[in-house]
């Protein structure tokens, strides 16, 4: 099963009844338990608001489980999390925050930096239904990217998405400095040819020994900043869902002053986002 | 005051000679595999004092000694040339790697500076005799001096010789890397400081307030000046059609910077190399420009600066042995020291930290910019400029080959025939797959005293993914173990059996690799390897034909010497 039990952060915002919706579309993919997490003084009028678009979604109430807490937003649904062992929890986020809110971290981009699950943060693109048959995928080769490149091949496969875009990101620090150094005038293409070259049949291996089967398969590697590459590429391609291994150490806020890899991401996001956490990964 | 017609004719003259001996010696160097750099600073010596000055002092005359207008027209020349220097190292500084870096890289870029720092400091202070005349408070001074020539890292030489050595995507390459930044970062903020401090016109009262203001320039521009860059590069990029705009922005806000430090009292380096460092780190600054920037910058203006570093100076003259094998030990000591410890705590092994410190340890046109600026401003004499030149070309050209001495035992090395064992190439006969597996599983994990289950379930849980046959007879099993280095054996068959190959063709060369189970990389590495060994039908047959294992092994780096693998 791909994922056992997930949990949905309930906010009373117009997207609540896509966001239940999409939940329950999932849930019944997933065959998973289901959670419902809201944070927020109870009073009876919530409450009433919150039953009808249950009722609205076709919510049964054996469907759920709801959690309806009051306090720090961000603590609260982690610890529900861990303490409810959630593999899944998924929220709605903002394209991009405000300038402020993303230095300071809102909820969501919180919970993007350190979940102590995999996260799906939902996006939506167009009225439609959320839908997942463009998946795009970050690979770098590690432990970690193979398990999150198996889980979302898991997704895809039952999404029955119409291709799975692996991406392999890098840089090439200071190889314009090479360039007073190079014997030839493209020395320096050759150069970062060979390495694309290079990387272009490790991800043949790489993508060989997952076994994949049962839908399309692209790869491709792409020179540049990590995080910045991958999101303009899958805007660019218009796709609907990227999935990225989570954070490997817990960010601090010099990250987020001096971006680099999913920080680019989480400033503004290119499409839905999944991140997959690991055992490997850092709780 | 102006030039006269025939001081311009002599100044672009001058120039002339210097471009063309620069070119000249530089492409010699390049024909030669060594840094082009260096050919320059040979041809300076060859047009300066050293040499045309010394046999033909008429002709060195009447080009760089003719008049003072020319000297200081030059001069200024040369100060341009610095200042765009500046600006290009810092826009390959990446500001994100730096601070981002892992523990391993941040204590391997702590120590890289700490122990070569605090030897070439210690030694000046203890034992000043060793550099000449050296007092006082000049002690202090010179020995910090020192200690900052000893802890930089020359970025451009370090990024081409991983290129070639083929470890720039490996861990120890990306730590080489960040370390050398965070060395830049270091060594010219720190110069700055004691280019504030040497500064006859200020008093020691107003020592602080500069280095406030140096710190608060620093501030200012790598925290919202390099944003407010970022957005005029973005607009440039996109409203612009040529490059001009954008390469001409990096120039005004270079010059800009180093004319405001200049003006406050620090050097005009530190203006241009920060500016530089807070455009480099826009995302918007593309590849392409970035390479028209250098190569303007270091095409026509970098060979006028490295040849005029040996113009006025006789290099023979002003040589001293002592001071020159003195540093070169401190820079050996100091890097390598370094690198060892910061490795010891940073958990990699001391032959990698041997690459690692080996690749700090080429200082190239960082040390050389360095000392030309302490030169300039009085910190140090011709003797010790002399040695510092030497060490920068010195270390530039040995550090390759060293770390190539380390890298054959190093497990990025991760080269199929290297790491293939004589002891581990068997010839056999087996009736099937299976049986040549559990075979061939058995006799690896009695040499290498592995759990021979362990090994067998995990070759045949991969096996049972996917076939691991692949094209013309070979077939490539392997796993992923808890273990430290890679393991590989090579098995050629008496007879054909079938397994299942991408070719259909039957197996006769069985290649089977274990790796580690948390480096997945070294067994991609090893699988694109063996692909490209066997590439065709013949090395194949050739290699099935052999009956000897160290046959195998001389005909193997025989093919690899043949296609360049």
């Amino acid at each position: 099963m791909i994922f056992s039990k997930i949990a949905l952060a309930i906010t009373f915002s117009p997207n609540l009844i896509n966001h239940l919706l999409e939940v329950k579309r999932l849930k019944e993919l997933f065959n998973a338990e289901l959670f419902l997490i809201h944070i927020g003084e109870k009073s009876d009028e919530k409450y009433h608001d919150l039953k009808e678009a249950f009722a609205k979604c076709g919510f049964k109430e054996s469907d759920f489980k709801l959690i309806w807490e009051n306090g720090e937003a961000e603590d609260l649904i982690m610890n529900i999390c861990i303490k409810n062992k959630i593999d899944l929890l998924i929220a709605g986020a903002l394209k991009k925050e405000n300038m402020i809110n993303y230095y300071l971290g809102s909820v969501a981009r919180t919970l993007m930096r350190e979940a102590p699950c995999s996260v799906l943060f939902l996006m939506k693109k167009n009225e439609e239904n959320y839908s997942f048959k463009k998946i795009c995928v970050s690979v770098d080769f590690t432990n970690i990217s193979e398990y999150t490149a198996l889980k979302a091949f898991e997704l895809a496969k039952l999404e029955n998405s119409e291709i799975v875009t692996f991406i392999k990101e890098f840089e090439i620090p200071g190889l314009a400095s090479t360039i007073y150094e190079s014997e030839k005038k493209d020395e320096l293409r050759v150069r970062k040819n060979n390495l694309l070259e290079e990387e272009k049949e490790k991800m043949k291996i790489f993508i060989s020994e997952l076994n994949l089967s049962g839908v399309n398969i692209s790869t491709e590697c792409l020179i540049g900043k990590q995080g910045w590459v991958i999101s303009n590429w899958v805007t660019e391609n218009n796709y609907d869902l990227l999935v990225i291994p989570s954070l490997q150490r817990k960010p601090k806020l010099i990250d987020r002053i001096f971006q680099h890899d999913w920080e680019f991401i989480f400033k503004e996001l290119p499409s839905s986002l999944l991140i997959i956490k690991s055992d490997n990964s850092e709780k | 005051m102006k030039l006269t017609s025939n001081e311009i004719s002599v100044f672009i003259l001058s120039i002339a000679m210097m471009l063309l001996f620069a070119r000249i010696f530089g492409e010699i160097f390049r024909k030669l595999k060594q840094p082009v750099v260096i050919g320059e600073i040979i041809a300076g010596i060859i047009l300066g004092k050293t040499f045309l000055g010394y046999y033909f002092p008429e002709i060195y005359n009447y080009l760089f000694n003719s008049s003072v207008l020319v000297e200081i027209t030059l001069q200024g020349f040369i100060e341009l040339t610095i200042i765009m220097l500046m600006i290009v190292t810092g826009l390959e500084v990446d500001l994100s790697i730096v601070f981002s870096q892992s523990k391993k890289a941040s204590l391997i870029s702590l120590f890289s500076i700490l122990f070569p720092f605090s030897f070439g400091f210690l030694t000046v202070y203890f034992l000043p005799e060793l550099f000449g005349n050296i007092k006082g408070e000049q002690k202090i001074l010179f020995g910090l001096f020192i200690g900052t020539a000893l802890s930089v890292t020359a970025l451009p030489i370090v990024v081409r010789l991983l290129i070639d050595l083929q470890i720039f995507k490996t861990e120890i390459g990306t730590i080489i890397i960040t370390a050398a930044m965070f060395t830049d970062i270091f060594g010219w903020i720190f110069f700055s400081f004691i280019l504030t401090y040497f500064n006859p016109t200020f008093h020691n009262n107003n020592v602080l307030t500069q280095l406030i203001t140096i710190l608060i320039f620093i501030t200012f521009i790598i925290f919202i000046g390099r944003k407010i860059f970022s957005s005029i590069i973005h607009f440039l990029e996109k409203n612009t059609i040529s490059k001009g705009a954008v390469i001409s922005f990096i120039f005004i806000v270079g010059f800009l910077g180093a004319a405001f430090t200049q003006s406050i009292g620090i050097h005009a380096i530190l203006g241009a190399f920060v500016i530089g460092i807070a455009l480099g780190d826009s995302i918007h600054l593309n590849e392409e420009t970035r390479e028209i920037v250098q190569q303007f910058a270091t095409n026509i203006f970098a060979p006028i600066f490295f040849v005029s570093i040996g113009l006025k100076i006789n290099f023979i003259q002003n040589f001293d042995v002592v001071v020159f094998f003195v540093l070169l030990i401190l820079s050996f000591i100091g890097k390598v020291s370094g690198s060892i410890v910061g490795s010891y705590f940073g958990k990699i092994n001391t032959n990698d930290s041997m690459i690692i410190g080996f690749g700090m340890n080429s200082y190239g046109a960082m040390q050389i910019v360095l000392s030309l600026v302490a030169k300039q401003v009085g910190l140090i004499d011709d003797k010790i400029f002399v040695s510092l030149v030497i060490l920068a070309i010195v270390t530039s050209l040995i550090s390759a080959p060293l770390m190539k001495l380390f890298l054959k035992k190093s497990n990025y090395q991760q080269n199929f025939i290297d790491l293939l064992n004589k002891d581990l190439i068997f010839f056999s006969d087996y009736k099937n797959k299976d049986e040549a597996i559990e075979n061939i599983c058995y006799k690896i994990s009695s040499y290498h005293k592995l759990d021979f289950e362990l090994v067998l379930n995990k070759v045949l849980e991969r096996e049972k993914q996917m076939s691991t046959g692949l094209v013309n007879f070979v077939a490539i099993p392997h796993a992923r173990l808890k273990i430290k280095q890679p393991i590989v054996s090579l098995t050629i068959l008496k007879n054909e059996i079938d397994y299942g190959s991408l070719d259909n063709r039957k197996t006769r060369i069985i290649i089977l690799i274990l790796t580690p189970e948390d480096k997945p990389e070294i067994q991609i590495n090893l699988l694109k390897d063996i692909a490209k060994y066997f590439n065709t039908i013949e090395i194949s047959a050739k290699i099935i034909n052999i009956q000897e294992s160290s046959k195998i092994i001389t005909t193997l780096k025989e093919i690899k010497r043949i296609n360049k693998l």
